[in-house]
């Protein structure tokens, strides 16, 4: 543990060296807010039917569906694009050659773009709930495991592309793929109850249909965490069943970028 | 191991107790990356051998320089010593664990130190980036606080601790590096051509913080892969020279040098005979003579290979005198690296000559 803190120190120290580039990071997010809640305060009279158990208000289910997109986008691309950014810089070689266990370069690699990302999730729920969203506060804690899951359930998306990054160079459609899914038939935008039938059937497949439903249960509805067990026993299933086989995939990479001699090349 | 220089033969290399490499019959190739058109016309895949049948051993505190061309393995080598790049056959331990089998092991016990400077994080202080590896080779808080203050003292960059290491000179980066290698004190460390990109003084400097911080203070083992001669010759106590991908020869510097280069001379003469010398030349006693500019005063310093040594060279002073050509002077000649490496090959038949 010790370790992945250190890495994740030194990637927080190393983007904040970049102070502008933090300033409009958070800039961009707080003016990203205003204009979500005035589409959403003109869709609300149509979507109150449709995000009835959800919140009943458009403006604080959309955010939260956004922040946690935002989530599940940092965690599929923070440890591929780490591993880039180590290939490139020759920073993975000295990173392999110290005592570390490759678990512990993985999280530490990519733990810094998914906490900076829930932080930024944060304050645009803080900025929302400025504008008006209703946000359960008092439930906030119960969140935390559900958007633990979610990252969990996604990491081992992130590791796979991961994997495809050390032993070939190149990110492949996967993360594409999982984050068009999750934009489309996560219940993002809208419920995944309006999804044409046949489409709606897909969106079980993808994990962050169970994060969000849990989640603006939780912080809209105000529900407690074990009426949303179904989607918590369904996250865990899947992040377990597919972190073992990532962790499999990465170690079978690692294993061909050291036979075929890859390893710093990029 | 023998203290002359030899020929590497094919006997497995038998580990001793004072041994901190040992490299047996490794062998290693790659696959060369074909273009679309061998792709599409499926060519079969070219072979690379990057090393063939590597036999050598390294004793603990010994300061042991690769030598070679370009592409000779020397990187190889160290990358598969390292844990980047498994061989395809043979083995290769350190300090008696073997770099297949027990990698992390060997990891506690060797460190590259990759002179690539873009491998330090740029954007954090010198002190931040050796307080990242002090973590991640297991030191902390105090422990990992003194151990740092110690290193970036004896890499003279304490007063640069605080600063972004963007700001540094190539030299100041190149001790970072060596300091963040040697936080987890490492036992064998390797060093791939350290001095590259630093000006002649701060190379030696560097050179002299090697000999005396890293190799006598410290006790460290060192393999060194350099092209540059000062530094072979300076620093280690023996050199393998590797030719595509073979270890052809293994020996102290001076002893390799004695070996292929004892015979050669400097003659100055006055006046440059050319007859005299083509007279020497078709009677076998001097070889390979390269002529330099006259000075001033008319004396040609004359470079040859003289054979029968000291003797041979009384016998050819005697010789041209005799033809009438004055000798003022008649030296043994110190071989560059390049001359050394040249005769080291041609003598073992790896070609020869440049490759």
């Amino acid at each position: 543990m010790h370790k992945v803190w250190a890495l994740i120190r030194a990637s927080w120290l190393a983007a904040s060296s970049y102070r502008l580039g933090i300033i409009f990071s958070f800039g961009s997010l707080i003016v990203s807010v205003v204009p979500i809640f005035f589409i959403t305060g003109a869709l609300q009279s149509t979507m109150a039917n449709v995000i009835r158990g959800q919140g009943g208000q458009y403006f604080a289910f959309l955010v939260l569906g956004l922040v946690t997109l935002n989530v599940v986008s940092s965690t599929i691309y923070a440890l591929p694009g780490g591993l880039q950014g180590a290939t490139s810089t020759g920073t993975l070689e000295a990173l392999l050659a110290t005592p570390t266990p490759v678990s512990a370069l993985l999280v530490g690699l990519s733990g810094y773009e998914v906490l900076f990302a829930l932080v930024r999730g944060g304050v645009m729920l803080v900025a929302a709930a400025i504008l008006g969203a209703r946000v359960e506060w008092a439930h906030l804690g119960a969140s935390v495991p559900i958007v633990a899951l979610v990252v969990l359930a996604h990491l081992p998306i992130a590791i796979i592309t991961a994997a495809m990054v050390l032993a070939f160079r190149t990110r492949g459609p996967l993360p594409q793929l999982v984050l068009l899914a999750s934009t489309f038939l996560g219940g993002v935008y809208y419920p995944t109850t309006v999804i044409p039938g046949w489409l709606e059937s897909l969106s079980a497949f993808v994990p962050l249909t169970y994060g969000l439903h849990a989640l603006r249960a939780v912080l809209l509805e105000g529900q407690g965490i074990l009426t949303v067990w179904p989607e918590i026993a369904m996250l865990t299933a899947i992040s377990v069943g597919t972190l073992v086989l990532s962790i499999l995939a990465f170690r079978a990479a690692l294993a061909y970028a050291r036979r075929v001699g890859n390893l710093a090349q990029y | 191991m023998t203290a002359t220089a030899h020929a590497v033969g094919r006997q497995p290399t038998v580990a001793s107790a004072t041994s901190a490499v040992v490299l047996d019959g490794l062998t290693k190739s790659f696959t060369r990356q074909r273009g679309w058109r061998a792709v599409l016309t499926r060519q079969t895949r070219e072979l690379v051998r990057a090393l063939s049948d590597v036999s050598c051993e390294v004793r603990s505190g010994e300061f042991f320089g690769l030598l070679g061309e370009n592409g000779a393995g020397k990187t190889t080598l160290f990358k598969i010593l390292a844990t980047l790049v498994t061989p395809d056959a043979g083995s290769a331990t350190v300090a008696g664990f073997d770099v297949r089998r027990e990698p992390a092991r060997v990891r506690e016990i060797l460190a590259p130190v990759i002179a690539d400077e873009r491998s330090l994080n740029w954007r954090l202080s010198a002190r931040e980036n050796m307080r990242l590896f002090a973590s991640l080779h297991g030191l902390r808080g105090a422990e990992a606080a003194r151990r740092i203050d110690e290193l970036l003292a004896l890499v003279n960059l304490v007063d640069a601790a605080e600063r972004l290491v963007n700001g540094f000179s190539s030299g100041m980066k190149q001790r970072l590096l060596v300091a963040r290698t040697l936080l987890a004190r490492p036992r064998v460390l390797l060093l791939d051509e350290p001095t590259r990109s630093l000006d002649p003084i701060s190379a030696r400097a560097f050179r002299a913080f090697l000999r005396d911080e890293i190799a006598l203070a410290q006790g460290c083992t060192v393999l060194l892969a350099t092209h540059n001669a000062e530094e072979a010759f300076e620093l280690c106590d023996r050199v393998g020279v590797l030719h595509r991908g073979h270890l052809v020869a293994v020996g102290t510097t001076s002893d390799l040098a004695r070996e292929v280069g004892e015979d050669r001379f400097a003659l100055w003469v006055r006046p440059a005979d050319q007859r005299a010398i083509d007279a020497l030349l078709a009677r076998g006693v001097i070889r390979d003579a390269k002529p330099f500019a006259t000075d001033e005063q008319g004396w040609s310093r004359i470079e040859c290979d003289l054979r029968g040594g000291a003797e041979g060279a009384a016998e050819t002073v005697a010789y041209l005198t005799h033809a009438g050509v004055s000798v003022s002077r008649c030296e043994p000649v110190k071989l560059s690296l390049a001359d050394l490496l040249e005769r080291v090959l041609a003598r073992h038949g790896a070609g020869g000559g440049r490759a």
